[in-house]
């Protein structure tokens, strides 16, 4: 047996759970190695401390006190390595918000209040823009009142090309009725306005931001499904 | 010789005036026949001086005027025997709505004619037809046509004045009461705005081409905007509210 294979068996030999033949070479090899002899007294003496004191500690003085000490260090560690890392002149904002916050009941209610306030306002203020977009825009001593972004005009355009379509739909319906003149008429009008609808739409694919064509586009979608719409009636 | 000669030219034009008489005859019959066929109703209401006017028409003319006596004279004459109207009139106001009496009935031209007190204020709708509104000085004057009709707003004096059509001209004629607003619309014809020298009011206007004439009514106040489609500034102290837009034809302001 070598060295290596009998310090993995000495632990098994302290149990007791080796075979009477692996016990008896183990044995024969710690009474002529003196390295691993020693290591089994090591490994019987540890055993037979941990056997003797099991169950028994040394409690603290002061337990309490001794964890508030532990958390004031690993507190201020912290802090001192946050303020490290935040650049000078955010340290304060991130210590508002990383601080913890401690409210009485009515400084919660009155925060909740301000919340739901502040976002009803907001909401309101939202929604007066989103109606305010499908209309012309009134005027303002400042100039133009027109949203200034493409991705709006396109969704608006699509919105309106929705309303335009379910109307269009109504009017295929109804138009077998109407007397020629009448769809005259008609095809001559919406003519005209898919006119301005293009110009509109042309100004506006050569130069995206321009707030007189947009005006000028919206206005013609709101006559295009104006139009649809009382013919759809007749 | 001679007899033979006279008989001849005497038989030429007997034949021709009996031709002649024929013809005219064959003349009144259809006279006759299209005045049947057109059938007329004239009523008058009794109202007071401040009544409001609301007229919805399919299609003809619209004509208002205004005279010295309170009560409302509407006359209409229908091309259709088919066609329905039945005029409501409530405490305020007298109504008209030719659209909801004849729904899904083709019932061809109706032409009003209305004659109301000067004070009154008027609201009317046509799909097709001329509107014209002469010495009207309510509170409203509103004419609106869906396709095309030209629209002639004429010595006007209301504190609200909206003429819109699609295809047609629009001309108004008339002065901008202080606080009032004016809106004038149309996708394909002239706009031509005739208002006193001293109008003041703020204005927005916009022509996709770019014809856009203040005459006098221009200022160094008035800025531009999308290489002259829009114009938008006060003319005076800007005490009214004026919005005039046209696709495709001009707009013209000019002096009254």
């Amino acid at each position: 047996m070598n060295c290596e294979k009998c310090q993995d068996l000495i632990s098994d030999l302290i149990d007791g759970s080796l075979s009477q033949r692996d016990q008896s070479t183990l044995n024969s090899h710690l009474e002529e190695c003196l390295d691993c002899g020693s290591v089994r007294s090591d490994l019987q003496s540890l055993v037979g401390f941990c056997h003797t004191q099991r169950g028994q500690h040394d409690a603290p003085p002061n337990e309490k006190t001794l964890w508030l000490r532990i958390r004031n260090v690993i507190e201020s560690e912290a802090r001192s390595v946050a303020a490290a890392s935040v650049p000078a002149g955010r340290g304060s904002w991130t210590n508002w918000l990383s601080r913890s916050w401690e409210l009485s009941f009515p400084q919660l209610a009155a925060s909740a209040a301000a919340i739901v306030l502040i976002v009803s306002l907001s909401t309101a203020v939202g929604l007066r823009r989103w109606q305010s977009g499908g209309t012309v825009s009134a005027p303002s001593r400042e100039g133009m009142t027109l949203s200034a972004s493409a991705a709006n005009v396109r969704s608006r355009v699509s919105q309106q090309q929705q309303s335009i379509a379910y109307w269009n739909q109504r009017v295929e319906f109804n138009k077998a009725r109407w007397n020629p003149q009448m769809r005259e008429t008609f095809d001559r009008n919406l003519k005209v306005i898919d006119e301005a609808v293009n110009d509109s739409l042309d100004t506006l694919s050569r130069s995206p931001h321009d707030e007189v064509s947009e005006e000028m586009l919206n206005t013609a979608l709101n006559e295009k499904l104006s139009l649809l719409r009382e013919f759809a009636q007749l | 010789m001679k007899m033979r000669m006279f008989t001849a030219r005497f038989e030429i034009p007997r034949t021709f005036y009996t031709k002649l008489v024929l013809l005219a005859t064959l003349l009144l019959f259809c006279a006759v026949q299209s005045i049947d066929a057109q059938q007329k109703l004239s009523k008058r209401y009794p109202v007071s001086k401040n009544v409001r006017i609301e007229l919805k028409n399919i299609s003809g003319t619209i004509t208002v005027e205004s005279w010295n006596r309170d009560e409302i004279k509407l006359t209409a004459l229908l091309d259709s025997p088919k066609a329905n109207l039945s005029p409501r009139q409530t405490s305020e106001a007298l109504i008209v709505d030719v659209m909801a009496d004849n729904r899904g009935r083709d019932v061809g031209d109706v032409n009003f004619k209305l004659q109301v007190p000067a004070n009154s204020s008027v609201d009317l709708e046509t799909m097709r037809g001329q509107i014209t509104v002469s010495n009207i000085r309510g509170g409203l004057v509103r004419a609106h046509v869906t396709s095309e009709g030209d629209i002639e707003l004429i010595g006007i004096g209301a504190q609200t004045v909206s003429a819109q059509n699609n295809i047609g001209n629009i001309f108004y004629d008339g002065e901008i009461c202080r606080g009032g607003t004016y809106r004038f619309q149309s996708s394909k014809g002239e706009i031509t705005i005739n208002i006193p020298a001293d109008s003041a009011f703020n204005l927005e206007a916009a022509a996709s081409n770019k014809k856009i004439a203040l005459g006098q009514f221009w200022n160094d106040g008035i800025k531009s905007f999308g290489e002259g489609r829009k114009v938008v500034g006060d003319v005076g102290d800007g005490r009214a509210r004026m919005f005039v837009m046209n696709f495709q034809g001009s707009i013209t302001f000019r002096r009254r």
